[in-house]
Order: structure tokens, then sequence, then C-alpha cells
């Protein structure tokens, strides 16, 4: 009886805390909105944060991009030869880069590189009271800090899918001639067969959608964030824990919403 | 100016039980009291930093928790909060941040060249060369000047009242005095009502017009500097008088 009690007891306790974030989420979506609405943003914050989020991270989505491409392209080839029409990897590498790998893999590199960041700068500005002396000085620290970050992170996020995209398909498209020897125009015949435009429009929606839910879930885990340096840490493991989670269950979504 | 009516805050245990305090206008008002007593946390109420679970805070005859929408911003509008640790924002240098504190709606009206005016007059009424500091970033000021910076701060917005949270706490003794000689100077030229938050009991003592001592959640004492001193209350007594501390210390660990 007592192990059930207890059990139950955590099961509370945990659906309290999701809800008690669900609701404190909600409100940052809101304030953010009406932060963005009224024009509230400094600009000039807000070129800082589109340049961290997207120019700064130019390189690695590049570098992870182009990894995604290289490595579809070469397991597609293993598993094809002697099976499958070789053209067909064109489509594979596409179709898995863009529907796939593009959108998530750069969103994960955006947890690491912007979502962490974001939680550990602001959880600081928490914990050493620069948030509450924004707000002692009548100033709102959402229109300040986090609605730059949330629309930075709507803005570039697609464009970062785009590069990530791009260069995933080219770099898939030399591995493939260099691994099982397939000329680009056959590369490029076989992804035309099985292309349809709507993948273009899934792959944006989900940038668009993993480019929201990072800043605002580490923006607001950052303003949650109490106890000192240990309090920052834990908060920003947790971020990162929460972002990547979310990425993976929406993403799992997506197939029933707009693929079927 | 300022009244507590029956503040209750507790965190994982009670911290402020029912501090009833008045501080009037003008005066300079010093706040004593053990670790951990809420002193802090009792003058965070005062601009809503923190929601007390129950009673109200009034200043200047508005209500800070029951009031109006925009209440809040009118208190907020009317005071200056300095901060423990200064609480400068990082990544801005010291103009930008001394210029945070000139409310917005005047940022508007006078203009960059005038609110330029205003930070240079804040710094030089804190005792900072502008032309020095202007342009460095906090990480590039000593301890000592970070606080002033974030006195500057405070005052830039013209406050009508002063909230100084442990304004010596990490500061050498001669800072600590050049603090207290600036927040009692200030306190009079800017002719604004202060609430001093500290464990140095004698600038304290040395700068307050009234006193008060917080113990256990509740306002232990409240009197002038002279009452203090004279006081026969043995918890009063054991945080100005060594001998007394000792034998209070004794009897806690007998």
């Amino acid at each position: 009886m007592n192990i059930l009690s207890a059990w139950f007891a955590k099961v509370g306790e945990v659906a309290r805390v999701a809800f008690r974030h669900a609701g404190e989420l909600g409100k940052l979506t809101w304030a953010v909105i009406m932060a963005t609405v009224r024009l509230r943003v400094p600009r000039k914050e807000l070129l800082t944060q589109v340049y961290n989020t997207g120019i700064s991270s130019i390189p690695v989505v590049l570098v992870t991009g182009s990894l995604a491409g290289i490595v579809t392209s070469q397991q597609g080839g293993y598993q094809f030869q002697g099976a499958v029409p070789l053209y067909v990897l064109g489509s594979v590498v596409v179709q898995t880069v863009i529907l796939e790998m593009g959108p998530v893999l750069t969103a994960i590199v955006l947890v690491g590189r912007v979502g962490a960041r974001h939680t550990a700068e602001l959880g600081t500005m928490v914990v050493s009271e620069q948030i509450d002396a924004y707000h002692s000085l009548g100033r709102d620290p959402v229109a300040l800090l986090a609605a730059p970050r949330v629309i930075a992170g709507v803005l570039t996020m697609p464009l970062l899918v785009g590069l990530a995209n791009i260069i995933g398909v080219v770099a898939g498209m030399v591995a493939a001639y260099v691994d099982v020897g397939l000329g680009f125009e056959s590369f490029l015949y076989g992804a035309r067969l099985f292309w349809h435009n709507w993948d273009l429009f899934y792959s944006f929606s989900k940038a668009v959608v993993f480019g929201t839910a990072i800043p605002l879930i580490s923006v607001h885990m950052g303003f949650q964030t109490r106890g000192g340096a240990e309090g920052v840490g834990r908060t920003t493991t947790q971020a990162v824990m929460f972002m990547t989670l979310t990425i993976l269950i929406l993403d799992a979504l997506f197939p029933p919403l707009l693929l079927n | 100016m300022i009244r507590y009516r029956k503040v209750y805050k507790a965190f994982d245990y009670p911290v402020l039980a029912g501090v009833d305090m008045e501080v009037e206008s003008g005066e300079m008002f010093a706040l004593f009291g053990p670790s951990g007593t809420g002193k802090s946390v009792l003058l965070k109420t005062t601009i809503g930093l923190v929601v007390p679970d129950r009673g109200d805070v009034e200043l200047a005859g508005i209500s800070v928790f029951y009031g109006e929408d925009g209440d809040l911003a009118r208190v907020r509008r009317k005071v200056g909060y300095v901060f423990q640790h200064a609480a400068l924002f990082d990544s801005l240098n010291v103009f930008d941040n001394v210029c945070t504190g000139i409310p917005e709606d005047q940022l508007g009206r006078e203009g960059d060249r005038e609110c330029a005016r205003r930070v240079w007059r804040a710094l030089e009424l804190v005792n900072l060369e502008p032309r020095q500091v202007l342009s460095k970033i906090p990480s590039e000021l000593s301890g000592g000047m970070q606080k002033r910076v974030g006195i500057a701060r405070a005052i830039v917005g013209r406050p009508e009242v002063l909230l100084w949270d442990e304004p010596t706490t990490g500061l050498d003794p001669v800072n600590t005095a050049a603090v207290e000689r600036l927040i009692k100077r200030l306190s009079m030229e800017l002719e604004v009502t202060s609430l001093l938050v500290t464990h140095d009991v004698e600038g304290g003592l040395e700068i307050g017009d009234r006193v008060a001592m917080l113990d256990e959640g509740t306002l232990r004492f409240c009197g002038t500097p002279e009452e203090f001193r004279s006081s026969t209350d043995p918890k009063v007594r054991a945080f100005h008088d060594r001998a007394a501390a000792e034998a209070a210390l004794d009897q806690l660990t007998e």
C-alpha cells in the first residue's frame, strides 16, 4: 500500500511539474507574441540573436548536413547493390535528407549550440539578479531578452534547414558517385522520379516548428533557473533533454499530420 | 511613504511572519537582522519582485499587490533599487547600464543628448569619472566600482525612494565607509526616502534616522539609533555589542 501511494505521489508530482511548465510556456508564448505585435522588441538585440542563432551556426550545420547526406548515401548504396536499381538511391538520399535528416539534425545541432546557450545565459542573469534588475527598472525581460531569441529562431531555422538540405543532397550525390559509382545524372533521375513539391513544404514546416520550440523552451528554462551556478548547470542539462525530446516527439507527429 | 502590512512569506520554511513596518517620507531607515531572517525578501516585496503569501505593501499610498492595472509599474517608477551584487547587465557597457535606469517614456521624450547628460551626472554623483568608465563593461570594473555603477543606475531615473540591499557586502572597510557616506549624501542631496538593508550595524546606526531589527520573521526592534544602542533586549544588544554577542553564542552552544 505504501509503495502504491508513493508511486501515485511520484506520478502526481511529475504531472504537477509538467502542467506547471506547460502553463508557464503558454504564458511566455503569449507574452512573446504581444511584445512582437506591439513592436517592443529591440532591433539591435534581434540582429545580435539572428547572428548568434543563424550566421554562427552555418559552419556546423554545413558539416552535419553533408555528413547526413554522405551516410545516407553510403548506407543506401550498400543495401541496394545487386537488389534494387541504383538510381533509386537518388530518391532515397533526397527524400531522407529533405524530409528527415535536414530538419531534425539541424534542430539537434541548434539545441546544443543555441538552446543550451540561451538557458545558461538567462539562467545566469536570473541568479545574478539581472532579471530582477530589469523588473525593478520597469523593463520587460520578455520583450528585451525572450522575444528576440524566439523571433531569431523562427527566422533563421528555415534558412539553416535549407542549407542543410542543399549540402546534404550534394554530398550524398558525390558520395554515391565515389562509393557505388552512381553518376550524377542517374542520381538526379532517381531523385526526380519520386519527387513531390509538398516535401519541401513539409521540410520547412518542420524548420519553423523546431525553430519556435527550441528558443521558447530554452528561454523558459532559463527564466525558471534557481540556486546559483549549480542551478544554472542543472537547468541547462534539463533544458537540453527537454528540447531534444520535444524535437523528437514533434518529429513523430509530423507524418500523420502532413504526410498522410 | 512605505507601509508594510502583515507581510507573510514562506519558502521551504517561514521567512516573514507578519511584518508591520512604516518608513516615513524623507527618512533614512536602516534594517538589520541575522542572516536568513528575510531582510532582502522584505525589500523585494516593496516593488513586487517577491510576492508575499499574505499581507500588502503600500508605497506613496499605492498598493503594490492589491492595486489596479499599472499600479505596480507606477510604484517601480518611483523606486531606485540597489542590488546586493550590483546586478549590472553583463553584456552592456556602463553607459547603457546606467541609461537603462531612465524610464522609457523619458528616454523617448528627452532625446539622446539629455539622456547622456543624465548618465554623466549620475556617474559623477557616485564619484566615478565618466570618461574613464562609460565604455567599459562590468567585468572590467572593480567590485566597488560595480556597486557605484549600480547606484548610478538606481538614481538616474530620479526616484522618490531608494532601496539598498546590503550595498556594502563584500567591500573592504575603506570602500564600505565610502559607500556609506555616499548613501547618506545621496539620500540628502536627492531628498529621497531610503530603506537600507545591511549587516553593517555600526554603519547603519551612523547614517540611519531610524533603525529596525528583523528577527525570526518579525520586527524585534524599531526606534532611533540611540534607542537601539541603549536597548536591553539581549538579541538587539548581541547585534551591536561584541560581549553580548559572545554571551548569546555561549547560550546557544549550551
